[in-house]
């Protein structure tokens, strides 16, 4: 009986610990998106070279891209992770499997955009829209694990 | 004395002959004295060109400024020898005045890959539940990239709204 009990706990330890090693680890960005070579926010600091990269190969108009909240996560299957990146913007983010997430955009606590997006290494994806004073804003989400 | 003696008679004088055909030469400039006569004046005139000619300098080299003119007669050699342009098809105005067109809207087609609620955007393994119209989505498959550009109005909401609102609030 002792036995089969500590074989339980085993299995179970062991099942948890595949599920822990299945999350999928992503990483968000709040970006800024603008044609001013330095931004009037000394808090803000250029988004990294591989992530200006990707976003130099998108049709915007925008020569600089600053980073204002960059924050790493883990999604899992079982619930949607929640992420903050300004006091009005927060992503909403579940693994679907297959390398596939869903993700939802929200805007004053409303969802404005939702889809599902393959997102295997390397790849990002990017939604962004219109800023005051002719700059943009942009979310990138990628996968670092 | 016909052309071709009058102008080996000259080519003497320069010392262009070779050395069979000069003595030929010498040997009829000793019987012939209209040919003595001939080269009399060529003398004179080449003594009176020699006198008044103005020297010209050319700013290169001598074997660049030559090189320039046989650059120049092979360009117009090649350019004689070009073979004629094909017989202009009928159809070419219309090929061109739709080829730009047609090009514009391959472009449009793929950036603006609309994607409405419960769609798929084919070929960018995206599926969309839930967007305003008029978002579309963009892919550069170089990059791995995927834009999705909302209508979205951030002044009033995501970026808070005035001068860059919450985005630089950060």
């Amino acid at each position: 009986m002792k036995l089969s009990a500590l074989l339980a706990i085993l299995i179970l330890a062991v099942a948890g610990t595949a599920v822990r090693a299945a999350e999928l680890k992503l990483e968000a960005q709040l970006v800024w998106a603008s044609n001013q070579s330095t931004s009037p926010n000394p808090k803000h600091k250029p988004v990294e070279p591989e992530i200006k990269k990707k976003l130099e190969s998108l049709p915007l108009k925008w020569s600089y891209f600053y980073e204002v909240k960059r924050q790493e996560f883990s999604v899992s299957d079982a619930s949607e992770t929640k992420v903050e990146l300004s006091g009005k913007c927060q992503l909403e983010v579940r693994d679907l499997g297959d390398n596939k997430v869903e993700i939802s955009l929200c805007g004053d606590g409303k969802v404005v955009w939702k889809g599902a997006q393959a997102l295997p290494k390397k790849e990002i994806l990017v939604l962004g829209g219109k800023a005051p004073g002719d700059t943009g804003w942009l979310v990138t989400i990628k996968r670092i694990e | 004395m016909n052309e071709e003696l009058q102008l080996k008679l000259q080519a003497y004088l320069d010392g262009e002959l070779p050395e069979a055909e000069a003595r030929e030469v010498a040997a009829w400039l000793a019987q012939d004295s209209g040919a003595v006569g001939l080269m009399t004046e060529l003398k004179n005139t080449r003594a009176a060109l020699a006198l008044h000619e103005r020297g010209v300098n050319v700013p290169e080299s001598r074997e660049f400024y030559w090189s320039k003119i046989r650059r120049e007669i092979e360009r117009s050699d090649a350019a004689a020898h070009r073979p004629a342009p094909a017989p202009v098809s009928p159809f070419k105005w219309l090929r061109r005045a739709l080829a730009p067109g047609m090009g514009l809207a391959l472009v449009v087609a793929t950036l603006f890959l609309i994607t409405r609620p419960g769609t798929t955007a084919p070929g960018l393994g995206l599926t969309v539940a839930t967007a305003d119209a008029g978002t579309f989505t963009y892919r550069n498959f170089e990059s791995g990239a995927t834009l999705v550009w909302l209508p979205y109005p951030a002044e009033n909401r995501l970026a808070g709204g005035g001068s860059g609102g919450n985005l630089q609030q950060q």
